[in-house]
């Protein structure tokens, strides 16, 4: 396994980020713009500056075939970024008709629409009308009681995951009329139009989801939330309960981001400062260990251990260990970790950045 | 109109959805109600237990039926059996029980439910020992007892103010034991879940 690359971008925490397609742009939420930076080398050098939003950026998303970028904001407004041939980004302010703070977005795989997770209890779900050239939003609105923090899509663009501080995943149908095609039939259900319930999960100590994702196959949901659970239901067909809800009750922190690397791996990561492999199938999961290599040789704890430092660190700080670092390569939360590179349907790399405002690039 | 203030109008009062407007308990997953008899009668087979020398299998069978539907009295009521178990275990074989209820099969679950006795033991001996000073320095004015009730509440150094009672800071002792021997086995995590679980015991 190789060490993890670090970059270190600046002394701000980072609410999301996103590669794009060729992993040579990167896209960072950094207070209230986004930071486009290019890769040179093997470091990242800032390129762009994204500036339109007037409150924190909660979101980045870069489509990986247009390469728009959409973004959202605490100022309960989203844009979609388009490069335009004379160079720049061009954005286009995307109404969301919401009253409270837009908390994520994530284009769907079709990259034709995009959903937006909000503190007003709903979730807009945006498509391109080509007629008025404008950016609709619909909402969905009804199981929702509480804010959304994450959203997630199924690999059809049609099917949703919304993780909500209400303690419900939920899965629900985000069908457009005119802009989806009718998916084929799945475990979620097979009739759906727009705002289906597909599902709400919910597990024993109801804490707020931080996190969904589905599975690569789409047939599997897992949600981490603030009770240091993570669970990972299995539906069996429409208006059926689930083949299987398992539920990891873990010894750490809560998870604050995951991804599936495979159908049978999650890697999670959140308040624990570092990135966890959890493996199984539908009977049963358990935690596989971190992803960072424990006493790695010559990477950072390992100082300079002259007599001269050691008495000079005696004389500055009444200690001669420095212990205000801590083990892991991330110094704080990790707020999102993504998909880096894959390779015959699995990821190999992931990417995770959190409040500390480094970028950090594993390998799996 | 103009002489209202729209800033300090309560929004979600006036909309149907909030949740302002809905019962929170719809949320969490439903609890069967309990009746302090039964809570009463499941304490006594625990004691039995606890008489006949099996510390063990009263801890276990005290944390596999928490009363989460009991009302206060009945919560009351198992606290102080968990309480009792929990203090006629030696030190010592703290650990290993422990391990022991974590590798059974639902033991997060378990040693969760004991990190609750643990945090609702905690602020229960507190209160017990301000209520004791209380009365027994009824000499002192009220303003004085009343300051002494409430510091507890307004620090948040609740040890500090109960050092008069020696037989709390006892209890005390022994769930700090408890509590640091229960972190070792069931991580940071459990005491997550404890804070996340609407669940109370």
């Amino acid at each position: 396994m190789a060490a993890p690359e670090v970059n270190h971008l600046f002394h701000h925490p980072i609410a999301d980020h996103s590669f794009s397609a060729d992993r040579q742009t990167l896209a960072v939420a950094r207070e209230n713009n986004i930071d486009l930076y290019q890769r040179s080398g093997d470091k990242y050098t800032l390129k762009d500056e994204l500036t339109g939003h007037d409150k924190t950026v909660t979101g980045v998303d870069i489509a990986p075939k247009s390469g728009k970028i959409v973004t959202c904001s605490q100022d309960r407004n989203a844009y979609v970024w388009e490069h335009s041939p004379q160079g720049g980004w061009k954005p286009t302010l995307v109404l969301l008709r919401i009253n409270r703070a837009a908390t994520c977005v994530r284009w769907a795989p079709s990259e034709s629409k995009f959903a937006v997770g909000s503190g007003a209890r709903l979730i807009p779900v945006c498509y391109f009308e080509e007629e008025d050239n404008w950016w609709v939003s619909k909402h969905i609105k009804k199981p929702i009681r509480s804010t959304i923090t994450s959203v997630a899509w199924h690999p059809n663009s049609v099917l949703l995951a919304a993780g909500s501080t209400d303690g419900h995943a939920r899965v629900l149908s985000a069908f457009v009329k005119g802009v989806d095609e009718r998916p084929e039939p799945s475990p979620w259900g097979e009739r759906l139009p727009f705002n289906t319930v597909c599902g709400e999960f919910l597990n024993n100590t109801a804490g707020w989801v931080h996190s969904v994702a589905f599975s690569p196959s789409g047939n599997a949901l897992a949600f981490a939330s603030h009770d240091s659970n993570l669970t990972v239901v299995y539906p069996s067909q429409a208006d059926q309960p689930p083949k299987a809800v398992l539920s990891i009750s873990t010894q750490v922190l809560p998870f604050m981001s995951l991804l599936w690397s495979s159908e049978t791996e999650i890697i999670a990561a959140g308040y624990n400062c570092e990135a966890f492999r959890l493996q199984g199938s539908e009977d049963g999961w358990q935690l596989a260990g971190s992803l960072e290599s424990k006493g790695r040789p010559g990477v950072q704890d390992q100082r300079e251990e002259s007599a001269l430092n050691m008495f000079r660190q005696m004389d500055l700080k009444g200690k001669v260990t420095d212990d205000t670092k801590l083990k892991t390569v991330h110094q704080n939360t990790i707020n999102t970790i993504r998909p880096f590179e894959e390779a015959g349907g699995n990821v190999t790399k992931v990417s995770s950045t959190g409040v500390d405002g480094r970028v950090v690039i594993w390998s799996l | 109109m103009a002489n209202v203030n729209w800033r300090t109008i309560n929004i979600d009062a006036l909309d149907p959805d909030s949740p302002a407007n809905f019962d929170l308990s719809s949320l969490t997953p439903s609890v069967t109600p309990v009746s302090t008899a039964d809570v009463q009668s499941t304490a006594g087979q625990i004691r039995q237990l606890l008489r006949g020398g099996d510390n063990e299998g009263a801890l276990q069978g005290a944390l596999e039926n928490p009363p989460y539907g009991g009302d206060d009295k009945g919560k009351e009521v198992h606290l102080a059996t968990v309480i009792e178990i929990l203090q006629s275990i030696r030190q010592a074989d703290m650990s290993p029980i422990l391990s022991r209820l974590y590798s059974a099969p639902g033991g997060t679950e378990v040693l969760d439910v004991l990190m609750k006795y643990i945090y609702k033991g905690m602020a229960q001996s507190n209160a017990a020992n301000a209520a004791n000073t209380a009365n027994s320095s009824r000499m002192l004015t009220p303003q004085h007892t009343s300051t002494r009730m409430l510091t507890p509440q307004t620090t948040g150094f609740s040890q500090i103010s109960s050092r008069g009672g020696e037989g709390g800071g006892q209890a005390m002792s022994v769930l700090l034991s408890w509590h640091e021997k229960l972190v070792e086995i069931a991580g940071p995590g459990s005491i997550v879940r404890v804070m996340a679980d609407r669940r109370t015991v």
